[in-house]
């Protein structure tokens, strides 16, 4: 089976109904909170308004990545076959639409209301369109945490460690990960690492703070740690 | 005649900026580095500049800028190795010298491939800093024209030119240029001191670092691609003798290689536009003007010196919007323009009025950065050519390291850390969708300048025309609707072609004569194929072997 829903021959199809479906619904969420999170200011010109653009960028996030989603190549999902003869259905879910549409502007008020209906609406076509490659994606996205989670733990123990000595870790830590384990690699690893330190720390200066580790040294080599590593 | 002796002045007075032992020092590592980084497929210049730019802060300004201009400008030399040598480009922008570049290679002609990509690149880079010292006097009388309606129009157009400039894939472009401006506005509104998009926490009251935005979508993304990915294998072949013979060989161009640059340059001016445009329009001209044009593609010498002449003109270009307006015209001068800032120099008419030697000292190291590449090169390509051979996940690792040092010496903040790798899966995602990710970084930047300009130009606009009443802006409200025009004719015709090829392959007349006509050729053809599958079981046919 192939990969690729339609014969788009620019870009890869896979995911890329669930990225404009996500990315829809944060605009829609955040073009519902434009009223609570900016302010109007009455007195201020209409182009000095706080409010004028987040209005711009979040109303141009919504058409437009709704128009991208309109246009994509998208197959629909293939519904069991009483569904799909069903007519008391279809009918059904006309009148859910109608009735949810007027019982939440009767009860927020149409403005509050436009963007709920518009979210279910999205989530709605979403499951409609989705398509096995799509869910196939997630997984690959959801497994990109684990770099993220690396970069954040290094972040998180440098200050308590030193960067000298976290860096190396896990510079050689993640070429084992990654599948370089010959000795070449690891010391490849090392002398990377300890180069990185030393052009920015101990050369460049940059602002890293010396870790909490550094203090249980001795005189002078505490001062020199904190300084260059 | 004053205009020149007025520059040679200029000159003088500029050359004391570079005469000084660290930018020296700068010009050195910026060239040298950003030929390595160019050369190894997957670090381009755009995760180099952001991992080093929190580094350029405590640098002088001259100093910074010069190491990200010489990176900027150099790795696109660098990026031509792997695109003639291996078919892999090592900068976006080099993925038209593949086109010629390999074949080349293929033939067995890599050295004079890699020859012809450095003299052109040499004559782009050279072709286009010249054209832009001479401009800067012209350039200085025509930037205070601009005052705040212009500029926010010239900001408005740049991220018009942007989005269209993204064919195929302009509704997103567009959503992510507008997604751009909406992280540019979170936080504090400085001139009403009210809260924006907050959500009441006080992490995201001082707003989204654009540092750390450009850190997480190009240097992270890239770093989480390349662990996510798998290595290549590399077979690279050795290069014998001189790198000289290019340079005769673009001699025998020079109309070629003249109309590219100019290209180059021309669209590394517009804001927006850039390389690749460059690379297309002077491509295109090469092959529409070439006695050979069935050669293009499969190892034509013009076609290389197109490709690499326009895309090498571009940098120093591209640096005209950014000093004479203060609008970066794509991602790399967008992070430089956050070094300006840092040291208080802001870009703009002011600017080339009172620190003319400032801009023509950032042209002359322009210059003096191309020669000492060219040198770098003719003598190290044979050994410059094995990093094409670090295997990419390790690069990944080293990215991934590299990356802290830019995120965590701007603040020292986890939380930078943390919208860092947020915006770093993000621009996973986005590069594996193959999606832009260039416009939130500019729709960040130009939506800024947009924001304050507007402000200030409407506090003296009393009717909607009073904005276009002043010829420059005249020119520049009439660049963006046609712009807007020629795009929305492309889109149409695009809409035509493609209802036309729908409607080819649909189906056959549904007229009764031709239906008639069609079962009749059936029954033809059936009744044959069962006539001839009688006769093919009761008399054999005859061969030469029965």
């Amino acid at each position: 089976m192939s990969d690729e829903i339609s014969e788009h021959p620019d870009r890869p199809q896979r995911g890329q109904v669930l990225f404009a479906a996500l990315f829809l619904i944060c605009a829609t969420l955040l073009i519902a909170a434009l009223g609570d999170q900016t302010k109007w200011l009455k007195g201020k010109e209409f182009f000095a308004q706080p409010r004028f653009w987040p209005a711009i960028g979040v109303g141009g996030m919504v058409i437009f990545s709704a128009l991208h989603f309109w246009h994509l190549p998208r197959k629909p999902r293939r519904l069991p076959r009483w569904m799909r003869e069903a007519d008391w259905l279809q009918w059904a879910e006309s009148l859910f639409w109608a009735v949810l549409a007027i019982v939440l502007s009767l009860w927020l008020g149409p403005i509050a209301a436009a963007p709920i209906v518009f979210l279910v609406a999205t989530i709605r076509v979403t499951w409609l369109y989705q398509h096995w490659t799509d869910r196939r994606e997630a997984k690959i996205w959801a497994s990109i945490f684990e770099w993220a989670a690396w970069f954040l733990a290094y972040v998180l123990l440098v200050p308590i460690i030193g960067y000298l000595p976290v860096t190396v870790a896990f510079t050689v830590l993640l070429t084992w990960r990654v599948g370089y384990r010959d000795r070449i690699m690891t010391i490849s690893a090392v002398l990377f690492a300890i180069a990185v330190v030393v052009v920015f720390k101990s050369f460049l200066q940059v602002k890293i703070p010396g870790a909490a580790l550094y203090e249980y040294l001795p005189g002078a080599l505490r001062s020199f740690f904190i300084l260059n590593f | 005649m004053d205009l020149i002796f007025d520059f040679l002045a200029q000159v003088q007075a500029s050359s004391n900026y570079l005469a000084r032992w660290d930018v020296v020092l700068a010009l050195l590592v910026g060239s040298m580095g950003g030929v390595i980084i160019g050369a190894i497929p997957g670090v381009g210049p755009a995760v180099a500049i952001a991992i080093l730019l929190p580094a350029t802060f405590s640098m002088d300004p001259i100093v910074g800028l010069t190491v990200l201009l010489g990176i900027y400008g150099s790795s696109m030399y660098g990026g031509s190795i792997p695109a003639i040598l291996i078919n892999t480009p090592g900068t976006a922008v080099n993925a038209l010298t593949t086109y010629d570049g390999y074949p080349m290679t293929t033939r067995g002609e890599a050295r004079r491939a890699l020859s012809l990509a450095y003299s052109s690149s040499f004559f782009g880079g050279l072709f286009s800093v010249m054209c832009l010292i001479f401009f800067a006097p012209v350039l200085a009388k025509v930037a205070p024209m601009f005052g705040s309606r212009e500029i926010f129009l010239a900001a408005l157009l740049g991220i018009i030119l942007v989005v269209t400039a993204h064919r195929k894939h302009t509704l997103i472009a567009a959503a992510m240029a507008c997604f751009g401006i909406w992280l540019n506005t979170i936080g504090l509104h400085s001139a009403s001191y009210s809260k924006r998009y907050t959500f009441d926490q006080s992490w995201l009251s001082g707003g989204v670092n654009l540092i750390v935005v450009v850190l997480g979508l190009f240097a992270l993304s890239q770093a989480f691609t390349l662990l996510h990915g798998d290595d290549e294998k590399v077979r690279l072949t050795r290069l014998k003798g001189s790198f000289f013979q290019g340079f005769r060989e673009l001699a025998r161009h020079p109309r070629i290689a003249g109309v590219s640059a100019s290209f180059g340059v021309v669209m590394g001016m517009i804001p927006g536009v850039g390389e690749f445009t460059a690379q297309f329009m002077s491509y295109t001209y090469a092959q529409k003007s070439s006695k050979r044009p069935e050669d293009f593609g499969h190892g034509s010498s013009e076609g290389l010196i197109a490709a690499e002449t326009a895309n090498n003109a571009v940098p120093a270009a591209a640096m005209v919007p950014l000093l004479a307006l203060g609008i970066p015209g794509e991602a790399l001068t967008a992070m430089m323009l956050s070094v300006f800032y840092v040291h208080n120099v802001i870009p703009g008419p002011q600017l080339f009025q009172n620190d003319m030697d400032f801009v023509v000292a950032l042209y002359l190291a322009l210059l003096v950065l191309n020669v000492l590449v060219v040198v770098f090169l003719l003598v190290a390509t044979n050994q410059l050519i094995k990093v094409v051979k670090i295997p990419n996940r390790f690069l990944g690792v080293c990215i991934l390291i590299l990356s802290f040092v830019g995120v965590y010496s701007l603040r020292n903040s986890l939380t930078d850390c943390i919208i860092a790798a947020g915006f770093g899966i993000f621009g996973f995602i986005m590069k594996r969708m193959q999606l832009p990710v260039v416009p939130i970084v500019l729709g960040m930047v130009l939506g800024g300048i947009m924001e304050v300009k507007l402000r200030s130009a409407m506090a003296r606009v009393k009717s909607p025309l009073d904005f276009v009443d002043r010829p420059v802006a005249a020119i520049l409200f009439g660049m963006i609707v046609l712009v807007l025009a020629l795009h929305f004719r492309r889109v149409w015709l695009d809409y035509k072609e493609r209802k036309k090829d729908e409607w080819q392959i649909s189906h056959a007349s549904t007229s009764f004569p031709a239906i008639l006509s069609r079962r009749r050729n059936f029954i033809l053809t059936e009744r044959g194929k069962t006539l001839r599958a009688k006769r093919k079981t009761f008399s054999r046919r005859l061969t030469d072997k029965d």
